[in-house]
């Protein structure tokens, strides 16, 4: 029991990190390798405004997440639009240059000093009697909970029932035929950038108290929300949910039955495995395919 | 209405269209016609400006319009049916007819061309919340043409309708492009079923490897020797 409320603690963060990641993917086809690095800059950006220009942290993690948006939707118009016709492994590697730039950037700006952000909300934890045991839940566990569930429905409601919901799936299922029905193709792929980078610089930002803001710091989350994605099917919005709960649940079984330093490669065991025996996920469907 | 003047287009180093001259006049229905891979589909994509033309003018409207994105091009009226119906699979018949009008603002008049689609396609409307891609091929382009018209083009491109369909299929699909004429729009119909295009067109043009070969009235070029040996089968 325990293991569970705990799993779904974690898992809830690997969801809101892999629904980003899935909703770049799904909309441009382009796994950003550098997702998670993107995050952790922002991050430094709240943690400079907050910690060093003094401002209140609603401000600074306001101005963190606004940088996300643009850093997410310079990338995609200045460094990938121009290659998007050379391939796709282009842009890969495109996304592996910007993790190696944004951490050698962070390095040198902010130095190898270990850093720390507070939590968003503090207050009296959340206390659950399991009969043996008590757990404790602090506020900003049950933040990141509520959280996730508000932007997974708000996504995914928005993606339905809206006009530029409607053009986002239609440039993911067919590039050209949207382009032909009048669609900003570029400017729809800009704004799956905007918000994808955004929620990963909100994960990293609910994560920073744990996770100590420092170059690193995404390393392990963007594993684990990769797995979730994985795990979910890669292109479904629900499947990032389930996957991520699910890992998260996963993983606590194994630290408390098998080995605590064991959940990481946990994750990737997961990934080997299930791509060999599932490709398409849990909630995936195996007939998409990006042309 | 809609001009194209020497114009030229390369993929790579190869040259696929070398100087096309053609006019599609305003009420009429135009075709092009020629065989697999002679420039009928790049000339469409010159137009709707999927690829980029490095010599010649493109003029619609009185304007010259090449080389623009496809998005402006769309906003003028130009609308380019693809081959092979081009659909988004996993969105409803509805959402993909709703996608047809991303360019239209105003929503009663949405409306009014949802009902248009409807009426012009019954089965569509039965089919509404069916998934496109689960549809049959003549639903499929019955679609295709439905969500080309959502934008209330003045010129609509067509480039192969009639593509692996049964005949009875695109028989129906081309009575609809007579009726669409009548209702005053200009239509550019790209084809390899030389005789059917033929038979509802005004005028034609023939296209051999980027090149136009021969022009003329289309109910001429139905008897023509030369066209009826290569394109009518004899």
């Amino acid at each position: 029991m325990q293991e569970l409320i705990l799993g779904l603690r974690d898992g809830s963060l690997f969801a809101l990190v892999a629904l980003g990641l899935v909703i770049i993917h799904r909309t441009t086809g382009v796994l950003n390798f550098a997702y998670g690095h993107m995050g952790m800059f922002a991050v430094y950006i709240t943690f400079t405004c907050f910690a060093i220009l003094n401002m209140p942290l609603l401000i600074a993690v306001s101005i963190g997440l606004l940088f996300a948006v643009a850093l997410g939707l310079v990338t995609e118009r200045f460094l990938l639009r121009p290659i998007r016709h050379l391939s796709h492994s282009a842009m890969l590697i495109i996304t592996l240059g910007m993790l190696m730039t944004l951490e050698g950037m962070a390095l040198w700006i902010w130095g190898q000093n270990v850093q720390q952000l507070p939590s968003l909300i503090t207050g009296k934890p959340l206390m659950i009697n399991l009969g043996e045991t008590f757990l404790v839940i602090p506020q900003q566990d049950l933040l990141i909970f509520i959280l996730t569930g508000v932007i997974v429905f708000g996504t995914f409601f928005y993606l339905k029932y809206t006009k530029v919901g409607l053009a986002v799936r239609a440039s993911s299922q067919n590039e050209e035929a949207a382009k032909l029905m009048g669609i900003p193709v570029g400017g729809v792929y800009g704004f799956a950038w905007g918000f994808g980078v955004a929620l990963s610089a909100l994960a990293a930002i609910l994560a920073a108290p744990k996770t100590y803001v420092e170059p690193n710091m995404m390393l392990n989350l963007q594993i684990q929300g990769l797995t979730a994605a994985v795990l979910g099917g890669f292109d479904s919005l629900p499947g990032a949910i389930v996957g991520g709960l699910l890992l998260g649940v996963i993983e606590q079984y194994v630290g408390a039955f098998i080995s605590a330093e064991l959940k990481l490669a946990f994750a990737l065991i997961i990934i080997i495995v299930l791509l060999l025996i599932k490709p398409s996920g849990l909630l995936g469907k195996s007939s998409q395919r990006r042309v | 209405m809609l001009k194209l003047d020497n114009v030229k287009l390369k993929y790579g180093y190869v040259t696929a269209l070398k100087g096309i001259s053609l006019e599609v006049e305003e009420g009429s229905i135009t075709c092009l016609l020629g065989a697999n891979g002679a420039g009928k589909s790049t000339t469409l994509r010159a137009v709707s400006g999927l690829n980029e033309i490095f010599e010649g003018t493109i003029t619609f409207k009185d304007e010259e319009i090449q080389n623009r994105a496809p998005d402006d091009i769309v906003k003028r009226g130009i609308i380019h049916c693809p081959e092979g119906r081009k659909l988004f699979p996993d969105l409803s018949v509805y959402e993909n007819l709703l996608a047809g009008a991303y360019v239209i603002k105003d929503k009663e008049l949405i409306k009014e061309k949802l009902e248009e689609a409807y009426s012009l396609f019954p089965i569509l409307s039965e089919r509404k919340r069916q998934l496109a891609g689960t549809l049959s091929g003549g639903e499929q382009q019955m679609l295709a043409v439905g969500r080309s018209l959502m934008a209330d083009p003045d010129l609509l491109m067509l480039d192969e309708p009639s593509l692996g369909l049964a005949p009875i299929i695109f028989e129906q699909i081309f009575d609809t492009l007579l009726e669409l004429k009548k209702k005053g729009k200009t239509i550019f119909l790209v084809e390899q079923n030389a005789n059917a295009a033929l038979h509802i067109s005004d005028y034609a043009y023939i296209i051999e490897v980027g090149s136009i070969t021969l022009e003329g009235n289309a109910k001429e070029l139905l008897t023509n020797e030369k066209v009826k040996e290569k394109y009518l089968g004899g």
